[in-house]
């Protein structure tokens, strides 16, 4: 049974397409500014990646923020779920997950069944998100990857406004025009990341083993700055890309729908 | 909250740090450079204060006699209640309770971590309080909320009717513990019988409550030998506030922290008193030199806070009052309403005022009433800013008294009865002929707004209007 | 449903208002449920809450308040600026809360500098912020300052007579406001929650005899419903300052129903009746306005809040909470943490929201955890 997950999130849309409990194909893009044309591009890469054609998807399932607007999915599931489902395939034991995507950031706790039992979500501005990282990294004129590696030089770093993505752009420009040294900037920066996703962590109470999903967590600095924040060691995926967390749990829910679905 | 933070005790960890601190003159000079090496993120503080002699010694030694109440509250059998530095601590010196001021020891930690308070703010969001609240008491309460300082017995404040976020933070935080609350309440305005009876009623109420926790009756003589103390103290502090006048003041700009904490720490009680006579000392000797209290000698500008101070590390704010030559004129902490403070007199402002009458427990007992609703902020924030007794009015006659060059607001984004008029109240302070600068930063909390953009704003402020030029 | 009620919580200026005013009537509006508006009755005047609804912007607000104050007064101070308050003869501000205390501040600034804005009777009303003999005392006396105030001012005598004549009429609107609530927490309600909202609101904004009449009739339609609403999802909607129905029907969408809440603005002050046999009527009323611990500017009254939702959750078969709150109005941002702890503890599960006040914009990150709640409700169901 083949079947298929799509993730229309803000800023990329990503799909999965499974057969058996096993990734055929997937695919990230840029987000469009119509959902159904996002939704139409990326299924049909996925589908091309995975050798299928559109028609063999026997069942699918839409998330993200355009998922009411996706024509060819047979039902629409919030992202929370799909994120926990998706996060818990990639890593089986795991009961708390922190998702940081383009435009927000969520926290999930699942029980031992992979059930979501409570979720907090950061409802502020993009403060905490990727689009966060993404200005500041522009600000500072490094890639979004460098600006993990540069912040792991860091010895001294700065104390960057965490709240407003606003101030926080005026206080990188001020350090810069102050002369502090790149690398001291971005851990700041990563700092105050890691800093308002530890507070809705802890928010929602840390149960282990505790692993991180979506864009932010391929970058080393925010994932070190979080683990030292919380004190604990998240566990690494390694199963599938995390960014890909949310349509591949889209594409799992799918095959729970239909008969046989594999966990 | 790091796992590794919850391994420190709360109230040891900053009173070992003080106390280390107030023996740091004990050796030669040497020895004292020596060990600022050592502590490289404190030592701006640490030189800031105990560059003023004695009075910055006293100060250090007063913090950690403070701190040291804290951590042997409980061998020594106290009741401990944390409370507001708007609340006047002398009824709980005078009924054994070991007061613990949030605002003052979320400053302890501003001042000396360069992480801050950070994460003890952070905490109380965790447990479910909001992080658009005041930081002054986040910055300390999450210590206390994640059960890493002392236990506490009891929660007592006086700004409902004065400020929201300070009250609404200590009645969370007596509902998260599961602790007793009082709160004394404040009507809008302040002068007149039914608004006096108000505040006695409501006082006689919080006696009852105290004498209720400690299982003990509140006595005509402890409640006088601290009043008694409070009156020199009193009378300090108009001499000091009467030295300031002096142009060039004679006071340094650490002064008017050292002025206000001095008051919240040990009001009533001997080491504010030993603290503020050492200021006076100090201040007399450069008053008779004609001496500035700045170190590099000249005034250029003289600055009034209308509200508060800004507490980042290492005491940076009153660093950069000494780079720019700015002399601190006070702030609305560092005044005191009593009957014979210069700025009551001058401005014939005697019945907005306190006096103590020492007759017997009675006259006692509506004398602190009264003084503790002449408290800064539960003086002036309680109703309109431009109505009589309120914060317009205060500001114009300090500003015109102590002849300020501008006025600063500074805050937290969690004053809501500020921020909610601080653009009309600027707007007159402006009319009035004083420049005045809104910093939006957080006193208390980096994250809003670094100290490093802060302070190039408040530059940018002086030189485009021409104050500095 | 009746329309009239409907329109009447939909337009600020709505037929009541203008038909009082073409009658000569006045009409003083207040900012705070803790006003007593028998006051206003017993003088003949048309009491009214002023609202934010409608705002479409925060220009004239902005002005005058800070950046980190609620957009409840600042959208008041908006539609004040603009004009949409010139029927009211004169304004009671209540310092509920700080940013609301602070709009008597930034309103008197703003009619500085626009010619007109400030009705001709502004006036300050304080209320103490808990509930004991002497500050019942003082609060009577506040009443009777207001009372005074009005009678200079609008040229007119308060009697007992008449005090104890609007104390019935405003009991009478109570039991029936009662009535409907009772309707709404039935298994299958006649009514949706944004529409008992929009009913609630009704009465703060029209003639108290008219809206009684009205409100009577409306019950009896409701119980005559024979199509009622099924199988959704009972939600309780708590917090700050809501009457904006749109959220309501969002949150509701068609799976949904809010069966119960605590909302300012919503019914809760609404539930219990003014003691008709105190011998002095203001005596009575600043009883029931401070016995009131409806709201958390009653400082450490946490417990009996939390019994009056978890009495409402059950007596409603409430399956999840809502717990929202306007962005920088901390006293029920903290309440909902402390909610959220002790219900959560009960099993009961909640979704705490910090919004806008205003027009329902960017609601896709709403949905999506709508839905997620939704979806965490129905969990529960087959678990059941």
């Amino acid at each position: 049974m083949i079947v298929g997950g799509c993730d229309v999130g803000s800023l990329t849309s990503k799909a999965v397409v499974m057969k058996d409990g096993k990734v055929l194909g997937s695919m990230l893009i840029k987000s469009k500014a119509r959902p159904g044309e996002s939704a139409e591009e990326v299924m049909n890469g996925a589908c091309a990646a995975a050798g299928v054609e559109r028609r063999e998807i026997m069942f699918c399932v839409g998330t993200g923020y355009g998922r009411d607007r996706i024509g060819f999915v047979n039902e629409a599931v919030s992202e929370i779920a799909c994120h926990g489902r998706g996060a818990r395939w990639m890593v089986p034991t795991a009961r708390t997950i922190i998702d940081i995507g383009g435009q927000d950031c969520k926290a999930i706790r699942l029980d031992a069944e992979g059930t979501v039992t409570k979720f907090v979500t950061n409802d502020k501005c993009a403060s905490g998100t990727g689009r966060f990282l993404e200005v500041m990294a522009r600000l500072l004129g490094v890639g979004l990857d460098e600006l993990g590696e540069l912040s792991v030089r860091s010895k001294n770093p700065v104390t960057l406004a965490n709240a407003c993505t606003v101030w926080a752009q005026a206080d990188v420009i001020q350090f810069l025009n102050d002369g502090v040294p790149l690398e001291d900037i971005a851990a700041g920066i990563n700092n105050a990341m890691a800093g308002r996703m530890a507070v809705l962590v802890n928010n929602l109470g840390i149960e282990n083993d505790v692993c991180m999903t979506g864009g932010v967590a391929k970058n080393r600095g925010v994932l070190a700055a979080i683990e030292k924040m919380l004190g604990l060691r998240l566990r690494a995926i390694r199963r599938h890309d995390p960014q890909l967390a949310g349509a591949l749990g889209a594409a799992l829910i799918a095959m729970d729908k239909t008969a046989g679905g594999v966990k | 909250m790091r796992r590794a933070l919850r391994e420190y005790n709360f109230d040891w960890m900053l009173y070992s740090t003080y106390d280390a601190a107030s023996k740091l003159m004990a050796g030669t000079e040497k020895e004292y450079a020596h060990t600022l090496r050592y502590i490289p993120y404190f030592r701006g503080m640490i030189d800031a204060v105990l560059s003023t002699g004695e009075p910055g010694l006293s100060f250090v030694r007063t913090c950690a006699e403070y701190l040291k109440n804290i951590v042997t509250a409980r061998e020594r059998g106290r009741k401990v209640a944390i409370t507001s530095f708007c609340f006047s601590p002398v009824i709980f010196y005078a009924m054994d309770i070991t007061p613990v001021c949030l605002e003052v020891m979320s400053v302890f930690l501003t001042f000396t971590y360069r992480r801050g308070s950070a994460e003890f703010l952070d905490f109380c969001n965790e447990a479910g309080f909001t992080e658009t609240s005041c930081s002054s008491q986040r910055g300390s309460l999450g210590a206390y909320l994640a059960g890493i300082g002392v236990d506490i017995d009891m929660v007592v404040t006086d700004t409902p009717g004065v400020c929201d976020t300070n009250a609404n933070a200590f009645a969370f935080a007596a509902e998260w513990l599961g602790r007793p609350f009082f709160q004394l309440d404040m009507p809008p305005l302040l002068k007149g019988e039914r608004y006096d009876r108000y505040h006695r009623d409501d006082y006689r109420a919080l006696v009852s409550f105290l004498e209720a926790q400690t299982g003990t009756k509140l006595r005509a003589e402890r409640l006088a030998a601290v009043l008694g103390e409070l009156r020199k103290q009193d009378g300090l502090i108009a001499e000091l506030e009467e030295m300031g006048r002096i142009v060039p003041s004679p006071l340094p700009p650490a002064f008017t922290l050292m002025n206000y904490a001095a008051r919240f720490l040990f009001a009533g009680m001997k080491p504010c008193t030993d603290m503020l006579q050492s200021m006076v000392n100090a201040a007399r000797e450069n008053a008779a030199r004609g001496a500035s209290g700045l170190a590099g000698g000249a005034e250029r500008l003289r600055g009034f806070f209308c509200y508060i101070d800004h507490y980042t590390y290492n005491m940076r704010m009153w660093r950069m009052a000494e780079d720019l030559g700015v002399c601190l004129q006070g702030n609305i902490l560092s005044r005191n309403w009593s009957i014979d403070a210069p700025h009551v007199r001058e401005n014939h402002m005697e019945d907005s005022a306190y006096s103590i009458d020492m007759t017997d427990l009675d006259s006692m007992i509506d004398s602190v009433a009264i003084m503790n609703s002449r408290m800064p902020m539960i003086k002036s924030i309680r109703g309109p800013f431009d109505a009589p007794d309120m914060w317009l009015e205060d500001t114009l006659s300090l500003a015109r008294m102590y002849s300020a060059d501008f006025v600063v607001y500074s805050g937290t984004p969690g004053c809501r009865n500020t921020w909610g008029m601080v653009k009309p109240f600027a707007r007159e302070t402006e009319k009035a002929g004083f420049p005045t600068h809104i910093m939006y930063s957080d006193a208390f909390d980096d994250r809003v707004q670094s100290w490093e953009a802060t302070r190039a704003r408040f530059e940018e402020f002086l030189r485009v209007r021409r104050l500095l030029v | 449903m009746n329309g009239r009620l409907i329109e009447a919580a939909e337009t600020l200026n709505n037929e009541f208002v203008r038909q009082w005013k073409e009658d000569g009537g006045r009409v003083v509006g207040y900012t705070c449920s803790y006003a007593p508006d028998e006051v206003f009755h017993a003088a003949g005047i048309l009491p009214y809450r002023i609202r934010g609804y409608g705002a479409q912007e925060t220009t004239i607000g902005d002005t005058y308040f800070g950046p980190f104050i609620c957009s409840l007064p600042k959208c008041m101070l908006q539609l004040a600026g603009g004009g949409a308050f010139d029927f009211l003869d004169g304004v009671v501000i209540v310092p509920g809360c700080d940013s609301m205390r602070r709009l008597d501040d930034c309103w008197r600034k703003a009619g500085e500098d626009m010619a007109g804005v400030v009705p001709p009777f502004f006036f300050h009303f304080a209320v103490p912020h808990k509930f004991a003999d002497y500050t019942v005392n003082w609060f009577e006396g506040e009443i009777r300052r207001l009372i005074e105030a009005v009678e200079r001012h609008f040229d007119v005598r308060i009697t007992v007579e008449a005090l104890r004549v609007a104390i019935a009429a405003y009991n009478r609107g109570r039991v029936l406001l009662e009535e409907l609530e009772r309707m709404r927490r039935l298994p299958e309600p006649p009514i949706a929650g944004a529409e008992a909202l929009s009913v609630v609101i009704a009465g703060s904004a029209m003639p108290r005899d008219a809206y009684n009449d009205l409100l009577e009739e409306c019950i009896l339609d409701l119980r005559a419903k024979t199509r009622c609403l099924q199988g959704r999802r009972r939600l309780m909607l708590v917090g700050s300052a809501s009457d904006d129905t749109a959220l309501v029907r969002f949150l509701e969408g068609d799976r949904a129903l809010v069966v119960a809440d605590n909302l300012c603005f919503g019914a809760r002050f609404h539930n219990d009746r003014v003691d008709d046999g105190v011998l002095d009527p203001v005596r009575a009323l600043a009883e029931r306005y401070l016995r009131r611990s409806d709201c958390p500017r009653m400082y450490g009254d946490y417990r009996r809040r939390l019994e009056i939702l978890t009495d409402a959750i059950q007596s409603a078969s409430v399956e999840g909470v809502i717990l929202q709150n306007i962005r920088f109005c901390d006293l029920h941002g903290a309440e909902n943490g402390l909610f959220e702890r002790d219900l959560e503890a009960r099993g009961i599960p909640c979704m705490r929201i910090e919004r806008e006040y205003g027009p329902l914009v960017e609601t896709g990150r709403l949905k999506m955890r709508l839905d997620a709640f939704l979806e965490r409700i129905d969990g529960k169901r087959r678990t059941a």
